[in-house]
This record gives structure tokens, C-alpha cells and sequence, in this order.
């Protein structure tokens, strides 16, 4: 037969793919250190450790109010913008402290976009929507918005479909394709972090799995950090995961691993749907 | 790549699938082999040729648990459905047959090894030239069929199945007279009927690789389904 070959085996490249990937090995984008955050006298994150690796998708999964949000909210700080809300820590992003005094929060967001759980385009036309934040950084000449646009709109996979009405309304669009254009609405301004809040919960299965695909295809350039519900969404797009609990950090390492062979008995619980 | 490992949205999910898809083909091709050598190195009292399918085993060992986990990722990271999971199961049994054939091939490699040391007379070997011939051309045709999703050559396969088994009744009887005749020639002769066993054991696991593969295609359970009921069963859905 054709296709079993038995020379030219190599066996051992077979089991480097299998080796799980080391957190120690990656290059480090974003790094908690210490993390501790309050929402007035509640302790919503009890002290974070932990790095987020570039160009690599690290997820965090929990039950619902582990903290798994806030933290990501923390990344591009904003939880500022909550009253109540007091933080003790470090975050670097490279090697810039993010909480220090001084820090630029618009230019912060900028390099540390962010996607919800509900796509929010304005109500502007597609093309609009993407070249709003270009607009804003003061760019104005319109070959290279055009150039940016299209290259964003590729980059969420979407440009195939929107091609022929960039200028209609974007509320016209499916919630899948809103969501994809909100994307590209983000990466348009070349941030080096995409922090995606449940950004496939209000989308069907098939969306989802084009998002997921997404995501994959992103991380070539970017680094993302997801919050997800649906921990099989976490095992199929992420390289790292974070498992938290009640504002700790429970175990952080390898998808493959953490999803065949958890070191802790909560996770191994969380995941096998015996608690949560 | 087939149709059972292309058109996911998910490119990775694709690759993954024909990935192991590969690595299955590949463990096969080193698995048929290791039979074919075994037999030869008997025929031609080959010890050195014994000793290549010997340590070939270790191979097959680290293809065994390569695939597995394999498997094991897809199941925990994909949840697969239909067809996708049936590949999974499919393989992941599939590859134990493999694995055991490989088993049965060194036992062969072991036994050429005793008979070349003790150097007697080839009693036994034209039974062991023919079912040897159509055992190996059986796992050869089962991973063929594998390899194209093939359900009707499948089919073929494992009624040949009953061809092999009548070839080792018949081969046991005349080896049984061979020892009545000469009671010095039974520790040379039960030696001989050691590897027609190993023979007759690699063509049931071939067998069972078809009934994999119909699973696989036709989401039907084969198992326990007569050797000739096998056509009418299978043509009956889909």
C-alpha cells in the first residue's frame, strides 16, 4: 500500500509534538504579580501569580464570579472605571508596570484591546466601524485607512463576506458577523494583546466554531487571553489554561495537560462537571 | 486528506484527524511488514531477519502509545461527534489489533529463533508458506481498505477470514499425523503448530481491523455478525 511507508520513521519527532508545551520556554507578554483586587470590603482576587505568554492563547475558566473576568479586566485596567474597586499588585506588560502612576490608560487600551460577550458595533457603516479607532489615532489618509480596513477585515475572516457593502449599516449583520467585525474593529489599531470576554457565548455553534478558528489564526500575531464558560471552547482554542476558584489561581499549565491530567483534584472536578 | 478528515471549520481539528489518520497508516506499514518478515525469516531459517522483527517491536510499542494519546487529546480537546468520533473509537481499537499482530509477529521471530538453533528438517513449512502467504496478504488488504475507507474490500477481508481457519484445521491434521508417525519430531512439530496458531491469530485480527473500519464508515457494530450475513447486513443501511 501506498501510504505506510516503513522507512523514514521518525519516532521521536512523533513524541515532540506530544511533549507539553512549558510555560517556561515562552516568551512573556503580560506577567501578574501578586495581584490582589477589591471590590470595596470584598476580596474578588486573592493574590494572582502567574504570566501570559506571547502569541500563544491562554484561557481562564471557573464557575461563575471566580474572578476569572475581573482579572482579565485588570489586563487593559478597566476595572478603573468601577467605583469601588481597589488593586494591590503588579502587572507588566513587556516590562512596563501598567499600574504605575503616569500610565498612558487610552494608549494602554490601545495596545490591550478588548471583545465582549455581545457585539458592540457602533451604529456606523462596516468600513466605519473599523477605521474608527485609525480615525481617532489621527490617521486620516484615506489609502492607508483603505489598506487597514481591508487587512483588519481579513484578519477576523470577514472580508470575504463584506466586500461588496463596506458602507452599509454593520446592525445589518449577523451576530456572528458583528462580532468578527468587532474584532477587526479591535485589531485595526495593532494592539499586541486581544483580550476576548465570552466573545462567542451569544453566538451559534457554528459562529463559535468560525471565532475559534479565528482565534487560531490571530495568534500569529497577537497574544490573547479569553474568558470562557464553555470549558470544551477552552480546551479546543487555547495552548495555556487558567483554572481559578473563588478569586485564587487553582492551576495554570498546558491545555493538553490540565484537560487529560489536572495536577489538582478541584480542577479534575471543575472539568469533569462534578462541581461549579 | 478523505472526507473524514477534511472540511471541519476548524483547520487544526482537520489536522489533528489526518495527523492520526497518518500515524495509524504509518504503525500498519511497519506492523505488515514485521508479518511478512517473520514468515520469510522461518522459510529461510533466518535468524538475523528473526531478530530485525524482534526488535522492530519496540516500534510498534511507541506507535501503540503514540496513537493513544493521540486519541486521548482529541476526545478531551474536540469533544468529536458522528463520523469523527467513530474515527476515533475506530482507530483506537484498530490500533490494538495492530499492536497484537505485532505480538504475534515476534512470537513467530521467537520460535524461527529455537527452530534455527536446533537446525532439523523443514516439516511443516509448506502449511506455514501457505496460511503465511494469505494472513499477510489479508492485514495488507485490511490497512489497504483502511487507507481508502474501503467498506466492500473490508468485506472481502474478513470472509477470508474462514479460508484461514480452514487451512489451519486442515494443516493441524496432517501435522498430528506427522507425529504419530515420528514421536522424535513433536517438540520440533508443536513448535510448528506454535507459529500456524500465531498465523491463524493474525488473520482474526485483520479480520476484526475490517470490522473497525465498517463501524467507522457505516456506523454499524460487525462484531458479532456472521461472516456470511456480512453483505446483506452492511448493504442494508445507508
Amino acid at each position: 500500500m501506498s501510504e505506510t511507508k516503513t522507512h523514514s520513521i521518525d519516532i521521536s519527532a512523533m513524541q515532540r509534538t506530544q511533549q507539553p508545551l512549558r510555560i517556561e520556554d515562552e516568551k512573556i507578554c503580560l506577567s501578574v504579580e501578586d495581584l490582589h483586587l477589591y471590590y470595596g470590603e470584598k476580596e474578588a482576587l486573592k493574590g494572582i501569580d502567574m504570566i501570559i505568554p506571547e502569541k500563544k492563547v491562554t484561557a481562564f475558566i471557573g464557575p461563575s464570579g471566580c474572578g476569572k473576568s475581573t482579572l482579565l479586566r485588570c489586563f487593559n485596567r478597566m476595572n478603573d472605571l468601577v467605583d469601588s474597586c481597589r488593586i494591590d499588585g503588579k502587572i507588566r506588560l513587556h516590562e512596563q508596570n501598567i499600574y504605575e502612576k503616569g500610565t498612558d490608560v487610552a494608549e494602554l487600551r490601545r495596545r490591550v484591546g478588548m471583545v465582549f460577550q455581545k457585539p458592540n458595533p457602533f451604529p456606523k457603516s462596516i468600513y466605519e466601524n473599523v477605521a474608527y479607532g485609525l480615525r481617532i489615532q489621527g490617521i486620516n489618509k484615506k489609502r492607508v485607512i483603505d489598506e487597514t480596513v481591508e487587512w483588519a477585515l481579513r484578519s477576523a475572516a470577514l472580508w470575504d463576506e463584506v466586500k461588496d457593502r463596506l458602507h452599509e449599516s454593520a446592525l445589518g449583520m449577523s451576530g456572528g458577523q458583528q462580532q468578527r467585525l468587532v474584532i477587526a474593529r479591535t485589531v485595526a489599531v495593532k494592539p499586541e494583546v486581544l483580550l476576548l470576554d465570552e466573545p462567542a457565548s451569544a453566538l451559534d455553534p457554528i459562529s463559535t466554531l468560525k471565532i475559534e478558528e479565528l482565534i487560531h489564526e490571530l495568534k500569529e500575531e497577537f497574544t490573547i487571553a479569553i474568558v470562557t464558560h464553555n470549558m470544551q471552547q477552552a480546551a479546543r482554542v487555547s495552548d495555556y489554561t487558567a483554572f481559578m476558584y473563588m478569586g485564587d489561581m487553582v492551576e495554570f499549565g498546558d491545555t493538553n495537560s490540565l484537560f487529560t491530567n489536572p495536577t489538582k483534584q478541584q480542577t479534575e472536578d471543575y472539568i469533569t462537571g462534578r462541581y461549579g | 486528506m478523505t472526507e473524514f478528515t477534511s472540511d471541519h471549520i476548524s483547520q487544526q481539528f482537520n489536522a489533528e484527524l489526518e495527523t492520526l489518520r497518518q500515524h495509524f497508516l504509518t504503525m500498519g506499514g511497519v506492523v505488515e511488514n514485521q508479518v511478512a518478515d517473520a514468515i520469510q525469516s522461518m522459510l529461510d531459517s533466518d535468524g538475523a531477519l528473526a531478530e530485525d522483527v524482534k526488535d522492530k517491536d519496540a516500534t510498534v510499542n511507541q506507535l501503540d502509545g503514540i496513537i493513544d494519546e493521540e486519541c486521548t487529546r482529541i476526545l478531551a480537546k474536540r469533544q468529536p461527534a458522528a463520523t469523527d468520533l467513530r474515527m476515533i473509537l475506530s482507530i483506537g481499537k484498530a490500533v490494538g489489533e495492530l499492536e497484537r499482530i505485532g505480538d504475534e509477529a515476534k512470537k513467530i521471530a521467537r520460535l524461527t529463533i529455537t527452530l534455527v538453533e536446533e537446525g532439523e528438517s523443514p516439516r511443516g513449512y509448506v502449511e506455514i508458506n501457505r496460511i503465511g502467504q494469505m494472513v499477510s496478504r489479508m492485514v495488507h488488504d485490511a490497512l489497504d481498505a483502511y487507507a481508502r475507507l474501503d467498506v466492500d474490500a473490508a468485506i472481502r477481508v474478513a470472509k477470508q477470514d474462514r479460508n484461514v481457519d480452514m487451512e489451519f484445521k486442515t494443516a493441524m491434521r496432517s501435522l498430528v499425523t506427522y507425529m504419530m508417525e515420528d514421536p522424535r519430531s513433536i517438540t520440533r512439530v508443536i513448535n510448528v503448530i506454535w507459529v500456524l496458531r500465531s498465523l491463524e491469530r493474525i488473520g482474526d485480527h485483520a479480520q476484526h481491523i475490517c470490522q473497525h473500519l465498517i463501524y467507522l464508515v457505516k456506523g454499524q457494530d460487525v462484531r458479532h455478525v456472521p461472516v456470511s450475513q456480512l453483505s446483506e447486513e452492511v448493504s442494508d443501511k445507508k
